[in-house]
Formats: C-alpha cells, structure tokens, sequence
C-alpha cells in the first residue's frame, strides 16, 4: 500500500473555490478525464448538506506494462460528496471501479476556509493505492507507477483548477463593467 | 475557451449541459446563500432517464451499487434512478 497526501492552499475564498471545483471539468489541463455524470444528487432538509454522487470517466494513456495487465486505458470511478455550507466544508471520497481487483484507489479530498486566513481555502488530498491479487514486488512496481501518475495528475488539477478560478473571476469582473 | 463536455451517451448531452448550467447557477446564486430552494429539479429527472439507459446499456449499473460502501455514499437502488428493473 502507498500513501499518497497533499495540500495546497487556494487564495480565493471558500465559496468560490468550491464552485470552481463543481465547473473543473472539461478542463485543457486534464483531458484523460473523459466524461463527469451525475448519478444522484439531494439536499438534506435539515441540515442543508448538498450530497452527489458523480461517475467519472477517465481515459489516459497508460504505461505499457499496466496496459498489459489491464487491457485498456478506460475506467471509470465514484465519486460522492457532501457540502455543508453552513460549516463552510466540501467532502468528496472517489474510488476506482474498473480494476479495481488489481490497483484500488481510494481519494479523499477536503475543501475548507484556512484556519488562519478565512478568505483563502485550504485543499487536502490523501489517496490510498493498495495493488492486490499480485505477487509482491509486481504489486510495488503497480504501486510506484501509479503513484507517480497520481501525483502528476494532482499537480495538473491544482492548476486545472486556479485556471477555472481566473475563469469566474473574470465573468464577476465582466459582470461589474456592465453599463446599467 | 473551454468546451463544454460530451455526455457519455451522446444522446444524453444536450441535457447534460442543460442540467450543467442549471446547477451552477444555482449552486452559486442560492445554495451557497443558504436556498434550499432546487431550481434545478426538473431537468435533473430528464438528464437522469437518458442516462439510466446508458448505465444499462454499458453494464454499469452492478459495478456503481457495489462501489457505494468504499466511499461512503448515502444513495441506494431504491432512491436512484438508475436500477435494472
């Protein structure tokens, strides 16, 4: 099993961070992730959580020896997640579904106000790859590539991401500058 | 400028970037206000029957019920819209 984990910090406010992240998709900076569905999706009458649940698909070339393993470079994940816009938070935990039987990867990732500069969001992502069903230094080897992978694509969706930010700030700035 | 993304059932799509845009706007113009109020309720039903045939057709529809646990998800078969019946 390998840890994946990182953070970074957005100097944009919650609120906007978050709605950035719901308009990610498609984005220049990502095109391995193909298509982003939503399968369901509720407001909880109470508490006044936003709960989804999203398919994505991703398709990306993918190293040859994995390509062998898995024949294919399509594959799809689930992902659900909970916004509490009272507690100012955005939750998401996603899981491969195809292959899952030989790499499993598990991603948690937590949008919240900085504790110290409310006005910035602080991004956490964790992911747990854990190869199975494979000899043991295969299931390293599958480990190690798909680490590198991920930490490549989390390096691209941060900037994915700033990149949408710019985006909704711009349209806010056009929207100001409209004569009355 | 970004494109908008296809659908993955092409039928699908022009509800999907209706629905897209629906929410959006709501997420950002009431939601995040504390409006419970869903705007988008009506497109989201007819995004949802398109896409419940392509799960079906693409033998998804097993895989996602069985992916729910690992990540912790609140949804069933009984309040999707995407069973096999």
């Amino acid at each position: 099993m390998r840890l994946f984990e990182a953070t970074h910090v957005f100097k944009h406010d919650w609120e906007t961070v978050s709605l950035a992240s719901w308009r990610k998709y498609p984005n220049e900076n990502t095109p391995h992730v193909r298509h982003v569905e939503v399968l369901n999706q509720e407001v909880d009458p109470d508490t006044g959580v936003l709960r989804t649940e999203r398919l994505i698909m991703v398709q990306q070339g993918v190293p040859v020896l994995l390509r062998k393993l898995f024949g294919g470079d399509a594959s799809y994940v689930l992902e659900y997640s909970e916004v509490d816009p009272r507690q100012r938070t955005l939750e998401m935990q996603s899981q491969n579904m195809t292959y899952s039987n030989l790499l499993s990867v598990g991603e948690h990732i937590v949008y919240k106000p900085h504790p110290e500069q409310p006005q910035h969001t602080t991004f956490t992502q964790s992911a747990e790859l854990k190869a199975c069903g494979a000899m043991f230094r295969l299931a390293t080897k599958i480990e190690d590539i798909c680490w590198n992978r991920f930490n490549d694509n989390a390096h691209i969706g941060r900037l994915g991401l700033e990149q949408v930010l710019s985006k909704i700030l711009a349209e806010r700035q056009a929207l100001t500058k409209v004569p009355q | 400028m970004t494109e908008l993304m296809e659908s993955i059932g092409k039928e699908c799509t022009p509800l999907k970037h209706e629905f897209d845009a629906c929410f959006t706007r709501w997420y950002s113009e009431r939601f995040l206000h504390g409006d419970k109020t869903n705007d988008c309720e009506k497109i989201f039903k007819a995004y949802q029957a398109c896409l419940k045939n392509v799960l079906r057709e693409k033998g998804l529809t097993k895989m996602i019920s069985d992916a729910r646990p690992s990540i912790g998800s609140v949804f069933t078969d009984n309040n999707e819209n995407i069973d096999d019946k």
